[in-house]
């Protein structure tokens, strides 16, 4: 047996999409790349009245790079952003990131609007997204607004997106040419989540450290002292590793990735 | 054997292609008409008492067809004819989260799951009892009401003069070690359809035992055993977790019987974690003397099982936990001391290794600690108190065949161990550890002193043989062991032998897969029947032609005189001679291992026709500061006795690393608030493929008197090596101790500090005084 009973709905336009997420109301689902809702579907974990699947929605497919940064549409893949040269040019955080989430036939199929708009904070996108200091646009029955990503995480899987509004664009801002960056973590298995990881960003004396799966949202810290970092996470313990360990963690990913990101703002390897 | 033209080449499981394209049809692939969907409604408590359960509003759904509680089951039953103490659905009270408590027979799954809901339990809760500490503390609440406390079989024997021995010791040294429970974790979870024609039930289903689950359905269900057929169709692996009769079986065949229609019930994946029967949490005490010289003059063992809620296979898995520690060294003198204890959780039974990489990993361990304590070779060490060939143990083991020596000496040369044990930078090391297990137990679960294994072959008129055997393909490649044996005897290719196999009505007894027992004891069988059929071919043939008997061999698919090629008939005509002179050309063949259990309680578990040995080498490299360990590299060389296909064999020693590599450092069947913490292959970390680290397989080949062509097992042994190597190899790699598996990495972190990270008591336990036992007659010590 598979997942629950849902009324399933597949928008050819963003338009049509936002007309739909405010008829079917809070109990509908939008489903992006299905990669973390279709297991919950499965589980039984999640129970959503209607599915409103965004995959014929094509205009939220596109990367496009200009001068300040990154601009994803919400519904392109994980591993179309991984590939992309300018995006990699512009935020070589990303392709670290991204390397890191799951297996390739994972990335292909989840989006880079559907991770950041699940907010699961051991997540690699959202940790990325946060340290860049990006943003992301939104699209409701009111219109289009943004939102920081400061603002964006909320707690454990919920952001700042109001139940009516669609994510359709995420923007990730481009690295200092000065600034190295660098993101590292650490999984029980090839590809699994997290117990902890650091996405750190460097320039000059300014440092930021944003940590995953080490508290309700991705944890950002403009410090180079551990002691702050430590301060700062919240990690809870589960049958994967003690709370007390990921503090260990934290300490280890976040020296390293911070080297590492120094290393590279130095002219090290990018 | 240098003619040998299928024994011993490198080829495809018959059944490869079917299974990789789709085409193998699994339990839950199979559909009958008017079939019903059945679930079961598991306990949502731990252990508590059932005050009420009132099925009436799922009885009245529509669409519902029958609801049964454990009333309508009321048999106790159990693998064991020592421990019946399970019910298809719980009586009166639930021991586990997870056990079944009623099940629904509906029209389809949808409705079953919607009536499950419908079903009332009142439950009043009693204490959980989710530890071996728990169980045996005083005031425990009890498990079994009917027993004064939670022990489950207790056991203490003593094999020499263990006194004496620790007294000649220049040097003891006692370690405690704890390995966490973990799970078997196959790609196919249960499956069972049941049908019942108003006279005579057929079940087909995933089980690795069906000569076991029949006799556990006629008792419970009281229908003689001629009326239940049990077929095992296409099985997606079982590494011990399908050994048992289950209460899905019981439950469907019983639903089919109430509705007269057909049902099924398909697990899923949290079902599996709850149905379980997995590797027993253990807590160990080793305790050994030593002469100057590293000889081991005595050796105590001390062992607490947590069993989970029911008996299983335990009252043999606590037994296996001392059984063969003297197969790998010559100890003389041995005292076991066992105690498996109920707690309130799913039951845990026989995982590949069966009991014993408990105590080899307690065991390698120790003798690593020894070695160092010593100032000797870990490995010089173990040279020192090998077992013999053709040796006697101090508890009655005949060890027969027995390359262990070549083992290590070649896994120690192809991984360069002495090169590099002491001597790579800091956090990288290399460990090594040896291991032997059984090629099928000596004895079958229920006394009796008929074959184990029978086969029969049939020959058709256009050559074609079938090959028909109870044994069970669980995806080890039993089918095609037959085949090749059968080809090999034959002349033929294994194409030309069909296998019919798992069927109680068409196919001759087999006990079942496990305990490494089918290539053995099924293999010697078939060779058996087809030598018959040869000899009833050839005698044919020869006085046909007018040919000398002892001149006539089948090569090649003919009958011919080796010294004339051009000689004799091709099969298919040597075959119509034979039938034209002899009748049916029909033959059976049997096996029954020769009788060993030694004259004490308790000896039924451990001896075996012929063991197999291993020895691994594991290299780490381990992260000092996050404490992650990462297995860059392990060498197994395994005694199989002789390789019928190396590259099955091969497969079996990789499988084996990566189980082994999963329990070592990744798996734990954990629990809070006496529910299990992650029933899912999200939490259950148990290894993907690109967790794999290279193996390197070196198969050693022993040629041992007894196994069909001179083989062994392969299917369990290679895992139990793996795990002590592991740690260490992590000891080698930074200088400390996790004595506790898995060896995850907030673990060697807090070795790191501590110097050691695992237990440091057994709870007390006042065991009888251990009943002596006389070595046995052939026994020698060590010179």
């Amino acid at each position: 047996m598979k997942p629950p009973p849902f009324d399933y709905h597949a928008p050819a336009t963003l338009d049509e999409a936002v007309r739909l997420r405010t008829e079917l109301g809070p109990e509908a689902s939008i489903l992006a790349g299905g990669q973390s809702l279709i297991p919950l579907l499965n589980l039984r974990f999640a129970r959503p009245s209607a599915l409103i699947d965004l995959r014929r929605v094509r205009e939220l497919v596109y990367v496009r790079a200009g001068q300040d940064g990154v601009a994803v549409g919400a519904m392109t893949s994980q591993r179309e952003l991984e590939r992309s040269v300018d995006a990699a040019r512009l935020c070589p955080l990303l392709r670290e990131a991204q390397r890191c989430v799951a297996h390739p036939v994972i990335r292909n199929r989840g989006t880079v609007g559907g991770t950041i708009a699940h907010a699961d904070p051991a997540a690699e996108l959202p940790a990325a997204l946060r340290v860049l200091a990006g943003h992301v646009t939104v699209r409701g029955p009111r219109g289009e607004r943004r939102i920081d990503a400061d603002e964006l995480f909320q707690f454990h899987f919920t952001t700042s997106l109001e139940p009516d509004e669609i994510l359709t664009e995420v923007f990730f801002p481009a690295l200092r040419p000065d600034a190295g960056s660098a993101y590292l973590e650490l999984s029980r298995r090839h590809g699994d989540y997290p117990l902890a990881g650091a996405a750190a960003i460097a320039a000059g004396d300014h440092v930021r450290l944003c940590f995953a799966a080490l508290g309700p949202t991705p944890v950002l810290v403009e410090s180079d002292d551990p002691a702050d970092w430590d301060a700062a996470i919240e990690p809870a313990g589960d049958i994967h590793a003690s709370a007390g360990y990921r503090r260990e963690l934290a300490a280890v990913l976040g020296g390293r990735a911070l080297a590492l990101a120094r290393e590279r703002a130095t002219g090290g390897a990018a | 054997m240098s003619e040998l033209s299928v024994v011993g080449t490198r080829r495809p499981k018959v059944d490869a292609v079917a299974k990789v394209t789709g085409r193998a049809r699994y339990t839950d692939d199979l559909r009958a008409p008017r079939m019903l969907a059945a679930k079961l409604l598991r306990s949502s408590r731990t252990h508590a008492r059932i005050v009420r359960l009132d099925v009436s509003h799922a009885l009245a759904l529509p669409g519902v067809h029958a609801v049964l509680t454990g009333a309508d089951l009321p048999i106790a039953y159990g693998i064991l004819p020592v421990s019946q103490d399970e019910h298809a659905l719980a009586l009166e009270k639930v021991r586990y989260a997870g056990e079944p408590v009623a099940a629904v027979a509906a029209d389809d799954e949808e409705t079953a799951e919607r009536a499950l809901a419908l079903v009332e339990v009142e439950y009043e809760d009693l204490p959980a009892v989710m530890s071996i500490e728990q169980a045996l503390a005083v005031g425990a609440a009890a498990v079994h009401e009917e027993r004064p406390t939670n022990v489950h079989r207790a056991a203490a024997l003593e094999f020499g003069d263990v006194d004496g021995g620790f007294e000649a010791a220049d040097h003891v040294r006692e370690d405690i070690f704890f390995v966490h429970g973990n799970t078997h974790v196959p790609l196919e979870e249960h499956a069972t359809l049941a049908e019942w024609d108003g006279s005579k039930l057929t079940m087909h289903t995933s089980t690795q035992v069906p000569h076991y689950l029949q006799r556990a359905l006629e008792r419970v269900l009281e229908l003689p055993t001629s009326r239940i057929r049990v077929i095992v169709p296409a099985l997606g692996g079982g590494f011990g977790g399908k050994c048992d009769p289950f209460s899905h079986e019981l439950t469907a065949a019983k639903l089919a019987i109430v509705t007269g229609r057909p049902v099924k019930i398909a697990l899923t994946r949290e079902e599996v974690f709850y149905a379980h029967r997995g590797r027993h949490p253990v807590l160990m005490r080793v305790r050994s003397g030593f002469a100057r010289d590293g000889r081991i003059t005595a050796m105590e063992f001390r062992c607490l099982l947590d069993g989970g809620a029911y008996g299983s296979y335990g009252a043999a898995s606590m037994l296996y936990t001392g059984a063969l520690q003297t197969t790998t060294y010559a100890i003389p003198a041995y005292r076991f001391e066992g105690l498996r204890a109920y707690t309130t959780k799913p039951p845990c039974g026989p995982k590949r290794g069966h009991g014993t990489p408990q105590p080899r990993f307690a065991l390698e361990c120790h003798l690593d600690k020894v070695a160092e304590e010593l100032g000797l070779d870990p490995i010089e060490l173990r040279r020192r108190n090998l077992v013999e060939p053709f040796s006697w143990t101090v508890n009655h083991l005949r060890i027969t065949s027995c390359a262990l020596e070549e083992c290590i000496d070649r896994v120690v040369e192809a991984s360069g161990f002495e090169e590099k044990r002491g001597r790579l930078p800091h956090g990288r090391g290399v460990g090594f550890a040896v291991s032997a297990y059984m090629s099928g137990a000596g004895l079958p679960i229920y006394a009796n002193e008929l074959p184990q294994s029978e086969v029969q072959i049939k020959v058709d008129r256009g050559g074609g043989v079938t090959v028909y055997s109870m044994a069970t393909d669980i995806g080890q490649g039993s089918d095609s062991v037959l085949a090749y044996l059968t080809a090999e005897v034959l002349g033929l290719e294994p194409a030309d032998v069909a296998v019919v196999s798992a069927d109680t009505d068409l196919t001759p007894i087999d006990l079942g897969s496990y305990s490494s027992r089918v290539t053995f004891m099924a293999g010697n069988a078939a060779v058996e029947a087809a030598e018959r059929m040869r000899a009833l071919v050839l005698g044919a043939v020869a006085e046909q032609l007018g040919l000398p008997l002892d001149r006539l061999v089948l090569r090649g698919g003919r009958a011919l005189d080796p010294g004339d090629p051009e000689s004799g008939v091709p099969w298919v005509e040597a075959i119509r001679i034979a039938a034209a002179s002899r009748g049916p050309l029909v033959t059976a063949g049997s096996y029954r291992p020769p009788d060993l259990a030694g004259p004490y309680k308790g000896a039924g578990v451990g001896p075996s026709p012929a063991y197999s040995f291993s020895a691994a080498v594991v290299e780490v490299d381990c992260d000092p500061e996050t404490g992650e360990v990462r297995v860059e590299k392990v060498w197994v060389a395994h005694d199989v006795g002789r390789a019928l296909n190396p590259l099955l064999v091969e497969g079996q020693i990789e499988g084996s690393v990566y189980m082994a590599l999963g329990e070592a450092l990744l798996e734990n069947h954990a629990f809070r608030d006496g529910v299990h913490l992650g029933p899912s292959l999200l939490d259950y970390k148990t290894p993907t493929a690109l967790d794999m680290p290279e193996v390197v397989s070196i198969v050693v080949e022993s040629d041992d008197p007894e196994g069909p062509f001179g083989a062994k097992e392969v299917g369990q042994g290679v895992l139990l090596p793996v795990i002590p190597a592991v740690a260490n190899a992590v000891h080698d790699a930074l200088g400390v101790r996790v004595d506790e598996v898995p060896i995850t990495a907030d673990k060697v972190i807090r070795a790191l500090r501590q110097g050691r990270v695992g237990p440091k008591r057994l709870p007390d336990f006042p065991f009888r005084d251990a009943v002596r036992v006389d070595p046995p007659a052939q026994w020698r010590a060590a010179p």
